[in-house]
C-alpha cells in the first residue's frame, strides 16, 4: 500500500535520512523501531507531506505522492497521529474531532464518525466540551487517534504512541489499535522507541539507526533475533 | 457626563471596527499588516465615490467596499505577504511590518495622485441629525449606525469563527499549523482567505470613518495608530477584547477631554499605550 523508495531527506542542511526504503502492506500493522533522533519522525513527516525528500520517491497505492502537500495526502487517504499529539489546545475535544473531518467527503458522515470514536474511547464523550490542552496524556492520545480516524483514512501513521503515557494507559490504547486494525482492516504504520510493545502489536517491522534502515523482517523473527534483543531489550 | 460616555461608546465602537481586522490577521498568521490603515482608507473612498456619483447610502455601500477590499487584499496577499510564510515567527512579524509600510506608502500616494489630498466626507441626509431619548441626551443618528455596524460585525465574526467549518479551520490553523495540514486543511489557502477577510473588515471601518468622521489619503495611518494601541491593550486574535478595549479607549478619551480639553486627546491613547507596555514588561 505504501512504498518508500530510496529517499534522502534533509532537515535544513542536515542530512537525516539516507536512501531509506520500506513497504507497508495492506491490512497490516507495520512498525519502525529506532531510538531517539534515529530519523523516525523525519520519515513520517516525509510520508505525510510536511517535508519533502530531496531524492527518491514515495508511492501510495501506486500513486506518486512524493511532492504532494500534506493536505492533499490526507485527501488521498492517509491519516496521521503526530508525535506529541499536536491537538488544537484551545479547542474542545469535540471541535478537535470535528476538524478531523474537515475534508468535504468526511463532513457528511461526521456525526456518525464521532459516535464511533466515542464508542472506541468512551471517556472522550464525557469530556467532549473540555479544552484539549487540559486533558491528560492518555486522553490526548485518544483524541489524536480519534481525530485522525475521522477522515476515514486507509492508512494510519502513528508517531511515538508511547511518549509520555503511563504503561497501563499505553497498553489499553495499544489493544484498541490492534482491534481497529482487525475490525476495520485499517493499515497501520507505527513508529516507536518502545520496541517490545510495538513488536507484539505488529506483523512486520523495520529497524532504523542514524537515518538508515538496518534491518527488517516479520516481527516473530525479529523478537527472536539475538542482536535485536541486545540492542532494544537489553537482554 | 452621560453624554460624554455616549460619545465615547460611539468612538469606541469605531476603534474596535478599525482594529478587529488587524488583530485577527495578526493572531492567526502573525502578519502585522501596517497597510491595514490604507485598506481602511480605500474602503472610505469606495463609499465616498459611490455616494458622490450614485447617491448610494454609505451603510448600504459597506458590502461593496468589502468586496473591493476582499479582492484587493487577496491579490496583495498572494503577491506579497504569502512569501513571508516560510519565515520563523520573529522574522515574519518584522518583515510583514516592512512590507506593510512599503505598501502604505504606495497606496496612500496613489490615492493622493488619483483623488487629491482633499478631505472628504460622506454626508447623507441624516448627517447631523440627532436622537433625543432623554432630556439633555443627544445621540447622533450616524453614531447609532456606527454602533449598529459594530454589533453586526461582532456577531457575524462570532458566528463564523465558532459555528462554521471555515472559522474552526482558521482557529485550528492559528493554534497548530502542521496539525491543521494533517487534517486536510489547506493552510495557504486559509491564510489567503482570512487575510482578504481582514482587508474587508478594514474596508468596513473605512466606510464608517467616511460617514462619521472624514476620509483622505492619509486617514488610514491615523486610525492605524489607534488600532495598534487597541492591539496592545486587547491582545490579538479574539474579537471580544478588541471591542472592549476600543470602548475603554473611547470612553477614557472622551472623559479626559472633558477634564483637560481637546488638545490632549491623542495623548491619552499614547499614555495608556505606554502604561500598558510598562506594566506588561514587569
Amino acid at each position: 500500500m505504501l512504498e518508500v523508495n530510496e529517499i534522502d531527506v534533509f532537515r535544513g542542511d542536515i542530512h537525516v535520512l539516507w536512501s531509506v526504503s520500506l513497504k507497508v502492506e495492506e491490512r497490516t500493522i507495520t512498525a519502525l523501531l529506532g531510538s531517539n533522533a534515529a530519523g523516525k519522525t523525519s520519515l513520517l513527516m516525509s510520508i505525510s507531506g510536511l517535508i519533502k525528500p530531496r531524492r527518491g520517491s514515495i508511492r501510495f497505492n501506486g500513486v506518486e505522492i512524493t511532492k504532494e502537500p500534506a493536505h492533499r495526502i490526507v485527501e488521498i487517504g492517509m491519516g496521521m497521529v503526530p508525535e506529541g499529539r499536536r491537538l488544537f489546545p484551545e479547542m474542545s475535544v469535540l471541535e478537535n474531532l470535528e476538524l478531523g473531518a474537515f475534508l468535504k467527503k468526511a463532513r457528511n458522515t461526521k456525526d456518525r464518525a464521532i459516535a464511533e470514536i466515542y464508542g472506541i474511547f468512551p471517556i472522550l464523550k464525557s469530556k467532549a466540551t473540555q479544552m484539549a490542552g487540559t486533558l491528560s496524556g492518555g486522553e490526548q492520545q485518544m483524541v489524536a487517534i480519534g481525530r485522525a480516524l475521522m477522515s476515514k483514512p486507509k492508512l494510519l501513521l502513528i508517531d511515538e504512541l508511547s511518549l509520555g503515557l503511563a504503561p497501563l494507559v499505553l497498553q489499553h490504547i495499544a489493544e484498541i489499535i490492534k482491534e481497529i486494525n482487525v475490525t476495520r482492516g485499517l493499515t497501520i504504520f507505527i513508529v516507536e522507541q518502545n520496541a517490545l510493545m510495538t513488536l507484539e502489536m505488529a506483523q512486520f517491522g523495520y529497524l532504523i539507526e542514524n537515518g538508515r534502515i538496518v534491518g527488517s523482517g516479520e516481527t516473530n523473527s525479529l523478537l527472536q533475533n539475538e542482536q535485536i534483543k541486545n540492542a532494544y531489550f537489553g537482554i | 457626563m452621560i453624554q460624554i460616555i455616549v460619545y465615547g461608546v460611539i468612538t469606541g465602537a469605531f476603534y474596535g471596527l478599525a482594529a478587529v481586522g488587524l488583530s485577527l490577521v495578526f493572531g492567526v498568521m502573525k502578519h502585522l499588516n501596517i497597510a491595514h490603515g490604507s485598506f481602511l482608507m480605500i474602503g472610505g473612498f469606495v463609499s465616498f465615490w459611490l455616494f458622490h456619483f450614485f447617491k448610494i447610502d454609505p451603510f448600504v455601500s459597506i458590502p461593496l467596499a468589502m468586496v473591493v477590499l476582499f479582492v484587493l487584499g487577496g491579490l496583495l496577499y498572494k503577491g506579497l505577504f504569502s512569501h513571508l510564510d516560510k519565515l520563523p515567527e520573529g522574522l515574519k512579524i518584522n518583515n510583514s511590518m516592512l512590507v506593510g509600510f512599503g505598501l502604505t506608502w504606495i497606496l496612500d500616494n496613489l490615492a493622493i495622485l488619483f483623488w487629491t489630498s482633499d478631505v472628504r466626507a460622506v454626508t447623507p441626509s441624516y448627517t447631523g441629525k440627532v436622537w433625543n431619548p432623554l432630556p439633555g441626551l443627544r445621540i447622533p443618528i450616524v453614531g447609532l449606525g456606527v454602533i449598529g455596524i459594530a454589533l453586526l460585525v461582532i456577531f457575524s465574526l462570532y458566528l463564523v469563527l465558532t459555528k462554521t467549518y471555515f472559522g474552526k479551520s482558521v482557529r485550528g490553523t492559528a493554534q497548530d499549523r502542521d496539525a491543521a495540514s494533517l487534517v486536510g486543511i489547506n493552510v495557504e489557502r486559509t491564510y489567503l482567505v482570512f487575510f482578504a477577510l481582514g482587508a474587508a473588515l478594514a474596508g468596513i471601518a473605512g466606510v464608517v470613518s467616511a460617514v462619521n468622521y472624514s476620509v483622505h489619503p492619509t486617514v488610514g495611518f491615523e486610525w492605524l495608530l489607534k488600532a495598534i494601541i487597541i492591539l496592545v491593550l486587547a491582545g490579538f486574535g479574539k474579537v471580544g477584547p478588541v471591542f472592549i478595549a476600543g470602548l475603554v479607549l473611547g470612553i477614557v478619551e472622551g472623559v479626559s477631554v472633558y477634564f483637560v480639553g481637546t488638545t490632549y486627546r491623542e495623548v491619552v491613547g499614547l499614555v495608556i499605550f505606554i502604561l500598558v507596555m510598562l506594566k506588561r514588561s514587569m
